[in-house]
């Protein structure tokens, strides 16, 4: 198919100077430890080609002052050892997110000895528009066509000789998710890579690049080994480049490519159109060249998009889905929760008290505060390795990209865009990666005014409250206090976020552009990867100060306040902690819990969401759970095993359920209620208990959050979020009090 | 020869990019993802509440809002 009209002509090719490429050669194979960048489009398969090349030498963290994901490999190849550095996926080096901006600033700062350059097969024009630009650097490039059994099946072969031959420098074929051709692929870039052939822009740019490099030839503290880049980026008017060059002092560059940008608009050239028209222009010559043969089929990914985004069924489908991922969260995690809570958490207290058994004040602690402390982050994991297998499924498998775009027009009353749904979504899981997963926004003011509701959005931590007093308080409609907690969180963000719209957060413009990529089914490998990866570092971030809380307000507790009692042995009232709680408690009293245990247990909240069920425990319960049974060896192991199995037993029972719909309402027997949900149901009024949720559910996020949203939007965002958010929880739970109360609860 | 802007294309229609608009807010990133003088543009279908609108380029499929689709010029 061929246009109607002129098309821009076709460029020519720019062969590197042979000198420089010798040059660059020859320094590559005398690195004793060369450095190797993967770059690549978002969803070219680029993190499951990493895993496959990398395997078990693969090491993830972030970038530093950002919290997008490096992912990075030292490892063995033909006796050196290489530095694999995979950079976030890029449609361009012309930044419009933080990921392309690390991947622009990797590249121009951590001078790679090797480009490896993964392409989408069934995707080659645009995927090469990325390779033109690296080509533009003085690094050796190398190529690998990923996905080439997908782009099979949409009935492209292509002919990677060809592109080889074409671009100048190696390309080869991969199947990452199979692992072909995966094996010697980071061996031969090595060996193989070289500088290609570059565009040739039109002659009046080709002058103005020339000019630019030359000056910036006498400039040292340029990265050499992108001039040309840096000299195009100008021209194109790239704002990021041009902050950076004129923050480290080159403004004499930035008015010398302005000139060069006047004379060209007063001959009627559009630089930015050129230089973009001149790189399709070839990559699409390149993409002809390599697929002889094209013929549009229909695939798998239309027609499950004819149903995923279909008029009527595309918005109910994706609302069944995001529930169905919920109660699988539900069903098949807590009797895993239940198994670490419960009968694991007791064999483990029984051991130690037999063990410590010698020493009261430390059998009191490693059980009273320790064990429970521990104990309270792990039995958080099942829950949270469930929901990030299934987010990730959701994600890699390309469904995300659907929400988003099923979701957008709902999302813009509020002023955000409909990937501004996805991080909502995730925060019912856990907020703090929630936050993190804002950064896919392009505009600072969505970020912000995201991460600030995100909070609202009931993460799994506060679960746990809801159900204790649902089934103390409402043994009838627990299922629907619940739901109600959740659509409560929502209406507030959903207000919150209007109101910060209209306030200090206006809407920045600029359209809103999203990709749907094809459907692919995830590796598992790679999904199991990831959701433990994102599991464990909740562990890791959580155990400290989750432990040191638990642990503090122990001791808080066992340290009296008055005089004549003993250290441990102090009723709770008396105690320091009491103390404080007592003197703290007129605050809540027009929410209906001015007693002083409901507001102490609020404290530790503030830390980590999870340890208010367990503090209420402390507080209401009090010595009572805190010294169990001693227990021997043998027992133990039998009691553990035997709950451990059953726990397997009722999760895989569960999965068959959770599409069956949901019973509201008759999920708590009153007889059935554990002895926190009796004690709470002696101490609290329907009432009461509602407001208390609700404040529970508003008031500010744990510290982990607040830390993620210090380090992605500063400290004092993350403050004017505690401070709102303490403020609504309270009016907010003042007004449902005063509502129930009407109501005759 | 009809010169249109691309809200004014229904689903299954196509054209071939002429030009974007200079105030385009997505002027860049478009030039980028490849709509370059005589593409081939499609509209694909409409997202459930009319907007959000899924385009195919290059064989790639993208969504932009219908408002965005106004400067972007193509001829049948």
């Amino acid at each position: 198919m061929t246009a109607p009209f002129s098309a821009p002509s076709l460029p020519e090719m720019l062969v590197p100077d042979e000198q420089a490429c010798r040059a660059t050669l020859e320094r590559l194979q005398a690195q004793s430890e060369p450095r190797v960048v993967v770059v690549g489009n978002p969803n070219t398969g680029k993190t499951t080609l990493i895993n496959a090349v990398a395997g078990t030498n693969l090491k993830v963290g972030n970038w530093s002052g950002v919290t997008v994901e490096k992912r990075e490999a030292q490892m063995s190849v033909a006796g050196r050892k290489v530095h694999l550095l995979d950079l976030p996926g890029a449609y361009s080096l012309s930044p419009h997110t933080p990921e392309e901006l690390v991947t622009r600033t990797a590249l121009l700062d951590e001078s790679p000895d090797v480009i490896l350059n993964v392409l989408d097969a069934g995707n080659l024009e645009r995927n090469l528009y990325l390779t033109l630009q690296l080509l533009d650097f003085e690094i050796p490039v190398a190529v690998t066509l990923n996905l080439v059994d997908e782009a099979q099946e949409k009935g492209l072969n292509v002919d990677a000789a060809a592109l080889s031959r074409a671009l100048g420098v190696p390309v080869r074929e991969t199947v990452a998710s199979r692992q072909q051709g995966t094996q010697t692929l980071l061996e031969t870039s090595l060996q193989q890579a070289t500088l290609g052939v570059r565009v040739r822009y039109p002659r009046l740019i080709e002058d103005a690049v020339g000019d630019l490099v030359g000056r910036m030839k006498a400039l040292p503290t340029l990265p050499s080994h992108a001039h040309r880049y840096l000299a195009l980026a100008l021209l194109e008017g790239d704002p990021s480049v041009r902050g950076r060059l004129s923050a480290t002092g080159h403004t004499a560059l930035i008015d010398a490519a302005d000139a060069h940008l006047a004379v060209l608009e007063a001959q009627g050239t559009d630089a930015l159109i050129e230089i973009a028209e001149a790189r399709y222009a070839r990559a699409g010559d390149l993409a002809r060249l390599s697929v002889p043969q094209a013929e549009a089929r229909r695939t798998l990914t239309d027609r499950l998009d004819g149903l995923a985004l279909h008029p009527l069924l595309g918005i109910p489908l994706f609302l069944g889905l995001v529930l169905l991922v919920f109660r699988l969260t539900f069903s098949v995690a807590s009797p895993f929760v239940d198994l670490i809570g419960g009968p694991l958490q007791d064999t483990v207290s029984g051991w130690a008290s037999a063990l410590l058994a010698w020493f009261p004040l430390g059998r009191d602690l490693v059980v009273g505060a320790i064990i429970p402390g521990v104990g309270t982050v792990l039995s958080f994991l099942p829950t949270l390795l469930v929901l990030y297998l299934a987010m990730s499924f959701l994600e890699d498998s390309g469904y995300m990209a659907r929400a988003a775009f099923l979701m957008d027009r709902t999302m813009r009353t509020l002023g955000l865009d409909g990937r501004a749904f996805i991080p909502l979504i995730l925060g019912f899981g856990c907020n703090v990666p929630a936050v993190s997963a804002t950064r896919t926004l392009e505009h600072r003011s969505d970020r912000i005014v995201v991460s600030m509701i995100l909070p609202f959005m009931s993460c799994s931590a506060r679960l746990p409250v809801y159900v204790i007093f649902a089934a103390a308080l409402f043994p009838k409609a627990g299922s629907w206090v619940v739901w109600g907690m959740y659509v409560l969180g929502m209406a507030v963000a959903f207000t919150f976020a209007y109101f910060l719209r209209r306030t200090s957060y206006p809407a920045e413009g600029g359209g809103v552009l999203l990709e749907l990529p094809p459907y692919r089914f995830p590796a598992w490998k790679v999904l199991w990867k990831h959701a433990w990866r994102r599991t464990a570092s909740f562990a890791k971030r959580a155990r400290t100060t989750v432990l040191a809380t638990v642990a503090v307000v122990w001791l808080l507790m066992a340290l009296p306040a008055v005089t004549g009692q003993k250290f441990a042995t102090v009723p709770p009232q008396d105690s320091i902690f009491g103390k404080v709680s007592q003197a703290m408690s007129p605050i809540f009293a027009p929410l209906g819990f001015g007693d002083w245990r409901a507001a102490g247990a609020l404290v530790p909240g503030f830390i980590a969401k999870e340890v208010v069920v367990g503090t209420l425990g402390q507080i209401y319960l009090g010595e009572q759970a805190a010294t169990p049974a001693p227990l021997g060896l043998v027992a133990g192991v039998q009691q553990a095993v035997s709950a451990t199995w059953e726990a397997v037993k009722t999760s895989l029972g569960a999965v068959p359920t959770v599409l069956a719909l949901p019973h509201l309402g008759t999920d708590t027997a009153t007889d059935q209620k554990s002895p926190l949900a009796r004690a709470l149901a002696g101490a609290f009024t329907p009432a009461s208990g509602l407001s208390y949720l609700v404040f529970v559910l508003l008031y500010t996020p744990c510290i982990v959050t607040v830390g993620a949203i210090a380090q992605e939007h500063g400290r004092k965002v993350a403050w004017v979020t505690v401070a709102y958010q303490l403020s609504i929880a309270w009016v907010t739970a003042f007004l449902v009090y005063r509502l129930a109360l009407g109501l005759g609860l | 020869m009809d010169d249109l802007a691309l809200d004014s294309l229904k689903p299954g229609e196509g054209g071939y990019i002429l030009s974007l608009d200079r105030t385009h807010p997505l002027r860049r990133r478009l030039l980028e993802l490849g709509f370059v003088r005589g593409a081939r543009v499609s509209i694909v279908r409409r997202a459930p509440m009319g907007d959000p609108v899924e385009l195919r380029i290059n064989g790639t499929d993208l969504a932009l809002r219908a408002s965005d689709l106004g400067g972007i010029w193509v001829r049948l």
